[in-house]
């Protein structure tokens, strides 16, 4: 298992490594998403009355399509000179690179999420600093479910000729339980719910990602050197 | 000159004798396993300095069988019913013209693709898939890739060198990048690089790992006589130590200075497979009418 750890650590500082060289992975993600949060401000007629049960769906649709922006470009650094090569042909644990990828894309989402975050609450008039622990909880889980189907899809297309196209065609309708959840909960947090209505989606959240992540590491060897 | 299809069958070479031929049917049998081959020849060598049994003329433990393989991408043969057998300490050159199949044996070899049909050992396991303690002994060394080029000399090393091996101290990697003639260049980036300074870390990061099977695919284009000496040498070294060199090139006059073995590649099929030996005539005819052959000359 440490050898595992050992791998993840070495696979993560490449990956971050490489990011905070090139940075536009982070910055298209950033721009991308705070592009859609102005368009859907403009786009929606959100009330004070309407955008607890509105303002949450948007956010999250903004998330998404940054996130799959990121999940394009994952492999991207390892395609470069067939690094992929070199690394499928070492004795590398096919599920620590999995772990490292989900690792480091969740970091990639979560830091624009929190870059997101207070631009969102300035543009539809919300006031939810007083909730930011449990509005992180969820977006914690509900991005670390997006990264763990994420990934494992992005390796499925990643040698295929249109997987820019193909990623969200099979990402996309997987992800509904994570929308759900997700949304629905910042729904009840932003006062469109009772607060024990969060619960069940709580388990639901961590349930998918459990699943899931364990699906990845295990799957992931298959996918690759299949 | 050994024809298509044709195989080193013999492990031991040894004067028939019904012992002998007994036990070589037994190594015929497993041959799979290296580590039986091994302690057969373990149990032959005792018997005859006390018995004054069989004559063991030559010996070569078997590292890598490649049997009947075939590899198809779409409707392309890429290889066709390839029959290989190396033992260690071997260096195989192998030769060919563009397309004629010797970057996807070593991908094979190499556990990077897999045969469409037939069997690849290497020593005496089945081609490791995904993770495997086997894939620690495969080194690949690709002329100018398998680098990343955001990172320095140095980071792409420590990365590299840390996915087989943990006990690496830095002391270690600036001697071995000292030697190759990288020192200076440590922390520059690999895409300021030249592709023979490129090759020269490959050099330097399979030297760290010391693989017993090292694939090269096509090193002498890009790299200066100096850095054909750095390459050799370590090349030397890891055959000195029983290990196992296949170097694919088209430097042919270079490759025949050092290589103990020919194997030529036509159109997927071995056409020539022979140890070296001075003169060699056989293989410059081979060569000569693969040659004419290319240009369309007689056949």
């Amino acid at each position: 298992m440490t050898g595992v750890l050992r791998q993840i650590y070495w696979l993560l500082w490449k990956d971050l490594l490489l990011e905070a060289r090139r940075r536009d992975n982070l910055l298209s993600m950033f721009f991308f998403g705070l592009s859609l949060l102005f368009l859907f401000s403009f786009a929606f007629e959100i009330s004070s009355e309407n955008v607890s049960r509105m303002a949450p769906g948007l956010l999250w649709l903004a998330f998404m399509f940054s996130g799959t922006l990121a999940l394009n470009q994952l492999f991207q650094g390892d395609r470069e000179n067939d690094c992929l090569d070199a690394l499928l042909l070492a004795p590398l644990d096919r599920g620590a690179y999995y772990l490292a990828k989900v690792f480091f894309n969740f970091s990639l989402m979560f830091l624009l999420e929190l870059c997101i975050l207070p631009l969102f609450g300035v543009l539809f008039r919300l006031d939810f600093w007083h909730l930011l622990p449990n509005v992180l909880l969820y977006t914690l889980l509900g991005t670390l479910g997006f990264s763990v189907v994420g990934v494992l899809f992005a390796a499925v297309t990643l040698r295929a000729r249109a997987r820019a196209l193909l990623l969200p065609v099979l990402l996309f309708p997987l992800m509904i339980p994570v929308i759900l959840g997700t949304v629905r909960t910042l729904q009840i947090i932003l006062g469109a719910g009772a607060a024990a209505e969060l619960a069940p989606w709580f388990r639901l959240l961590v349930g998918f990602d459990l699943i899931f992540i364990t699906a990845g590491f295990l799957l992931l060897e298959w996918v690759l050197d299949g | 000159m050994r024809g298509t299809g044709s195989q080193r069958t013999d492990l031991v070479v040894i004067n028939e004798s019904p012992a002998v031929s007994q036990a070589g049917r037994a190594r015929h049998a497993i041959s799979a396993s290296t580590r039986y081959i091994q302690e057969v020849i373990g149990a032959i060598r005792p018997s005859q300095g006390r018995r004054g049994g069989p004559e063991l003329i030559t010996e070569t433990v078997l590292s890598v069988r490649m049997d009947s393989v075939s590899k198809v991408y779409g409707f392309l043969w890429a290889l066709r019913d390839v029959r290989l057998e190396i033992g260690a300490g071997e260096w195989v050159g192998l030769l060919g013209a563009n397309g004629a199949g010797k970057t996807t044996l070593l991908r094979l070899l190499a556990a990077l693709a897999y045969p469409t049909a037939g069997a690849v050992e290497l020593f005496g396991q089945n081609l490791p898939y995904g993770n495997s303690p086997l894939r620690r002994s495969i080194g690949f060394m690709a002329s100018g890739a398998h680098l990343y080029d955001s990172l320095t000399v140095s980071e792409n090393l420590r990365f590299f060198v840390s996915l087989y091996r943990n006990d690496v101290g830095a002391d270690e990697r600036t001697t071995v990048l000292d030697e190759v003639g990288l020192h200076a260049k440590r922390d520059e980036y690999v895409s300021a690089l030249s592709l023979g300074m490129r090759c020269r870390l490959a050099i330097a990061k399979w030297r760290l790992v010391r693989p017993r099977l090292l694939l090269v695919d096509e090193p002498y284009g890009s790299l200066d006589p100096s850095g054909v000496d750095v390459l050799n040498r370590f090349l030397e070294s890891t055959c000195a130590a029983g290990g196992i060199v296949v170097l694919a090139t088209h430097d042919v006059p270079r490759l025949l200075e050092r290589c103990t073995r020919a194997v030529m590649l036509d159109q997927g099929r071995i056409v020539f497979d022979e140890s070296r030996r001075d003169p060699w005539d056989s293989f410059h005819r081979a060569f000569d009418a693969l040659q004419s052959q290319d240009s369309g000359g007689p056949r």
